[in-house]
C-alpha cells in the first residue's frame, strides 16, 4: 500500500466531518448566498482588536481541492451533501480525484518532483469546508464566457510571443522570472498547495496581508481613501479598504496592462474582496471580479480561509532563481545543436 | 548689600546652574518624549517612515564623488554624507578589510542591491525608500517599498530560525519606549551599503527604535560578526515620518530592471 | 499502490480548475524527458533555498572518477513545517536519484524519485533532526 496511507485516515475524515458541523450555518445557505451576509455559529461573537475593529489576525490557509469552476455533470448544485462530501474526501485519498487523477494517471512518466522531498502530505489536502461544489458561486458555477474583444486582445499578445518563447527572459512567463507568481496573484485563488500561508496583521487604520509565496505584502488602508492616480499601474493593482459591519471590503483597481491579468482580464480589472471572520478558525473570503472589456458580467467566488499554524517563512524567489537561466541555457544548447546538424 | 540678599542670589544661581547642567546632560541622552500608546497599551510606532541620509551609499563619512555611469553625470554621482557609524570606524579584521576594499572597487558588479536582491537588516531601514510599520499585539510587521521586502517581528517568547534567510529572523521586545529587535540567521549575501561593507553568516544585529517626537524615531543598530569584525560597532540615525495625508508604499518590484544584466547574455543569438 | 507523483503543468489549469501545485515552473522547459538519469551519490551540500532547493551530490563513475551533480528540489518551506532544518540532510548521506537531466546538458537533474539506498524515501515520516532523522540513521548502517 502507498506510504501515504496513515492509520489515522479514518480519524482525519471524521475530523473533516466535524469541521463541517461547525461550519453548518454557512453551508446551509442557498444559491446566491453572496447576497446574504455570512452568518456565524450561534453564541459566537466576532473577536475585536484593541482598537475595536473585527479581528482578522493570524495565519491562514486557503488550500483546497475544490475547483474554481464546477465540474461537468454537477449541474446547478452549489453544495454537496454531507455524504457526498465525505465520499469525495475518501476518493481524494485514494488518488481517484484531484490533480493526481486528472494528470498523474494519464501521464505517469511525466516530469515532476519527488513529492516527499517537500514533505507534502496529500492526506492534509481537503475540500472547502463549506462543501461548495465550486469556488464560483451561483447556479452556473463557471467563469462567464469571454467577450470577443478580450479573446482578440489575448490572442494578439500570444501571437507576438509565438515562435519567440525562448528568445530571452522577457519572453518567459512572469512566474519563471519571479516577478509575479500565480500563487501570489490577486484575487487569492486557492490551490491544493498547503504551503502558501497568509498572515494578516492589523494596525490602526491599516490591515496588512503577507502572502508566503514570493513574500507578497499589501498594506491596505481602511479609510476608504481614493485610489492612486490612474497613471500608476501595478502588477497587483492598488488596494483600498473599508469596514462594512464585521466585513473588511477591499477594492482593487489600477492593474497593469503589461500582462494578461486574472483569467484573461485586462487593465480595467476591478476586484472587490470581502473578509468576514465567521468562527475562531475561519474567515470567509469572497471576491467579485468585474471587467467590462473581458466578461459580460461580474462573477463571484467564495473560499474559506482556515486558521493554521505558523510561522510564515521567507520565500525569496528571485534571489535563488535558477529556473530562468537553466531554461534559456537549455534553449541555446538546443539551438547550437540544431545549427551544428544543419551545418553538416 | 545685606547678607540674606547675596545668599539668596547665590542659591538662585546655583539652582539655575544645576538646572542648566541637568538639561544639557538630558538632551544628549534619554529623550523626554513619551509616545502616545496604541489601543493595546504599547508605544505607537505605526506609520510610514524613511531615512534621510546617504548611509546606503556609504555608512562612513564620505565626500561627493563621480558615479559609475558617465552618461548619467551628476544624476547618479555619489552624494556626500556625514556618516552614521559611531566613532566613524568599522573595525574590520585584517583579511576582511582587504575584502571590503575589493568589494568597493567592484561594487557595481558585486552589490546585491544592483541585482534587486533582498537587502537584509539593517540596510533595509536606510535604503532611500519608505517602509511601513504595522503594529499588532503579538507581531509587528515592517513592509519595505524596495523589492517588496518584509519582516514579521515576533513580539512573544523568542523563537529560533529553521534556516538562514535574506531578511533574517527577528525577535522583539519593549524596553520602556524603545522597541528592541534581535536579528539573527541572515545569510552572508547582503551588504551594508554601496561601498562594499559586508558581513558573514555570523551576523548578529540588535536594533533599537525610539520615538523622539510625534514624527521622528531614533534608529540604532549594533552590529556584531566575529568572523569579520574585531568588536561590535554601532550605527545611528533619525527616521522621519512620511506625513503626506495619502502616504502609501507603492510597488517597487525591481526584478525586471535587473534582468538584462543577469540574463542578457543568455539571449538568443541573431541568425540562430 | 504505486507511488503517484503530482505533475506540474502550465496551461492545463483549465482542466484542473484550481491553480496546479507547480504552476510556477515549466519542467519541460528546464529538464529533458528524453534524458532520464539514475544517479547514486553522496551528499556534499544541501542548499535550502526558494524557489528550489538543490541537493549537491558526488557521483562515482564506474572508473572511479567522481562527478558532482546538482539535483533540483522544491521549496523547502513545507519541510521546515515538519521540523526539518538545513542540518537535516547530513553531508555524506548516500542517496539514489531517479530523474531527468537538464536541457542544457549540464550535470543537473530534477529528481522524480529520491530515496536512501534502502529504498526508503528521503524525508519521509516527518521526523525532526536529532529524533530519528532518516539521513543520520541510514548513515550509521
Amino acid at each position: 500500500m502507498s506510504h501515504r496511507w496513515h492509520p489515522s485516515t479514518a480519524a482525519l475524515a471524521t475530523a473533516i466531518l466535524l469541521l463541517l458541523f461547525v461550519q453548518g450555518p454557512v453551508a446551509g445557505q442557498t444559491a446566491s448566498s453572496t447576497t446574504k451576509r455570512p452568518t456565524a455559529g450561534k453564541g459566537w461573537t466576532t473577536p475585536r482588536t484593541p482598537d475595536g475593529k473585527p479581528d482578522l489576525e493570524g495565519i491562514w490557509t486557503n488550500a483546497t481541492l475544490t475547483p474554481l469552476e464546477r465540474r461537468k455533470g454537477v449541474g446547478t448544485k452549489e453544495f454537496y451533501t454531507d455524504q457526498e462530501f465525505a465520499e469525495l474526501a475518501r476518493r481524494v485519498r485514494n488518488g481517484d480525484v484531484g490533480e493526481e487523477a486528472d494528470i498523474g494517471a494519464a501521464a505517469p512518466q511525466a516530469l515532476r518532483y519527488d513529492l516527499s522531498l517537500y514533505g507534502f502530505d496529500l492526506t492534509k489536502a481537503t475540500f472547502a469546508s463549506n462543501k461548495r461544489t465550486s469556488l464560483i458561486v451561483g447556479p452556473e458555477g463557471v467563469v462567464p464566457p469571454m467577450l470577443p474583444e478580450a479573446i482578440k486582445r489575448n490572442a494578439e499578445i500570444a501571437a507576438k510571443n509565438k515562435g519567440h518563447e525562448f528568445d530571452g527572459h522577457e519572453n518567459r512567463p512572469l512566474q519563471e522570472r519571479c516577478i509575479l507568481l500565480g500563487q501570489e496573484r490577486l484575487p487569492m485563488v486557492a490551490s491544493a498547495n498547503d504551503n502558501n500561508l497568509l498572515q494578516i496583521v492589523q494596525g490602526p487604520g491599516w490591515v496588512a496581508m503577507l502572502h508566503e509565496i514570493n513574500h507578497h505584502t499589501r498594506v491596505i488602508p481602511t479609510d476608504a481613501r481614493p485610489h492612486v492616480a490612474p497613471t500608476i499601474r501595478q502588477w497587483q493593482g492598488d488596494s483600498v479598504g473599508r469596514w462594512e459591519g464585521n466585513t473588511l471590503v477591499v477594492d482593487t483597481t489600477n492593474f497593469t496592462g503589461l500582462t494578461v491579468n486574472f483569467r484573461g482580464s485586462g487593465e480595467k480589472l476591478h476586484l472587490v474582496e470581502r473578509f468576514t471572520r465567521i468562527s475562531n478558525d475561519t474567515i470567509l473570503y469572497q471576491f467579485t471580479v468585474d471587467d467590462p472589456t473581458t466578461w459580460a458580467r461580474p462573477w463571484t467566488a467564495e473560499i474559506p480561509l482556515t486558521k493554521t499554524e505558523g510561522p510564515v517563512y521567507e520565500w525569496a524567489c528571485h534571489e535563488g532563481n535558477t529556473m530562468i537561466s537553466n531554461i534559456l541555457r537549455g534553449a541555446r544548447v538546443a539551438e547550437d545543436e540544431a545549427a551544428r546538424k544543419t551545418a553538416k | 548689600m545685606p547678607r540674606w540678599f547675596s545668599d539668596s542670589i547665590l542659591i538662585r544661581v546655583a539652582v539655575v546652574g544645576f538646572v542648566c547642567l541637568a538639561a544639557t546632560s538630558a538632551v544628549g541622552q534619554t529623550p523626554t518624549y513619551r509616545a502616545p500608546r496604541t489601543a493595546g497599551g504599547k508605544p505607537d510606532l505605526n506609520g510610514i517612515w524613511q531615512a534621510l541620509n546617504t548611509a546606503n551609499w556609504d555608512l562612513q563619512g564620505h565626500a561627493a564623488g563621480a558615479g559609475p555611469v558617465p552618461s548619467l553625470g551628476a544624476v547618479f554621482a555619489t552624494p556626500p554624507g556625514l556618516g552614521v557609524v559611531e566613532g566613524d570606524e568599522i573595525p574590520y579584521l585584517p583579511q576582511a578589510a582587504a575584502k571590503k576594499k575589493q568589494n568597493q572597487a567592484s561594487w557595481v558588479m558585486l552589490d546585491p542591491e544592483v541585482k534587486c536582491y533582498l537587502p537584509g537588516v539593517p540596510r533595509a531601514t536606510y535604503l532611500p525608500y519608505p517602509f511601513q510599520i504595522v503594529q499588532s499585539q503579538n507581531v509587528i510587521m515592517i513592509s519595505y517599498e524596495y523589492a517588496g521586502a518584509v519582516r514579521v517581528i515576533n513580539m512573544q517568547a523568542p523563537t529560533k530560525a529553521p534556516a538562514e534567510s535574506w531578511m533574517g529572523w527577528s525577535n522583539g521586545h519593549w524596553e520602556g519606549d524603545t522597541l528592541v529587535i534581535d536579528v539573527t540567521s541572515q545569510n552572508d549575501e547582503t551588504w551594508f551599503d554601496r561601498a562594499g561593507n559586508f558581513h558573514s553568516d555570523a551576523l548578529h544585529v540588535v536594533e533599537r527604535y525610539t520615538p523622539l517626537g510625534a514624527d521622528t524615531l531614533s534608529y540604532e543598530a549594533t552590529i556584531e560578526d566575529s568572523k569579520v569584525f574585531s568588536r561590535p560597532w554601532k550605527i545611528s540615525m533619525p527616521l522621519y515620518r512620511r506625513v503626506e495625508k495619502n502616504a502609501r508604499l507603492l510597488e517597487f518590484r525591481c526584478v525586471e530592471f535587473a534582468e538584462e544584466l543577469l540574463y542578457g547574455h543568455l539571449r538568443k543569438k541573431p541568425g540562430n | 499502490m504505486r507511488t503517484r507523483l503530482l505533475v506540474p503543468v502550465i496551461g492545463v489549469g483549465l482542466l484542473l480548475a484550481a491553480v496546479p501545485l507547480w504552476a510556477h515552473h515549466a519542467f519541460a522547459a528546464e529538464f529533458d524527458i528524453n534524458r532520464p538519469v539514475v544517479l547514486r551519490g553522496t551528499v556534499t551540500k544541501w542548499l535550502v533555498t526558494n524557489p528550489h532547493s538543490w541537493i549537491h551530490i558526488d557521483v562515482k563513475a564506474p572508473d572511479g572518477t567522481v562527478v558532482p551533480w546538482a539535483i533540483e528540489g522544491g521549496s523547502p518551506n513545507s519541510l521546515y513545517r515538519l521540523g526539518f532544518t538545513k542540518e537535516s540532510l547530513v553531508p555524506g548521506t548516500e542517496i539514489v536519484v531517479d530523474g531527468f537531466q537538464a536541457k542544457d546538458l549540464s550535470n543537473k537533474a530534477v529528481g522524480k524519485n529520491i530515496t536512501l539506498p534502502s529504498g526508503k524515501k528521503l524525508f519521509l515520516g516527518g521526523s525532526a533532526p536529532g529524533a530519528n532523522g532518516d539521513g543520520a540513521e541510514e548513515q550509521k548502517r
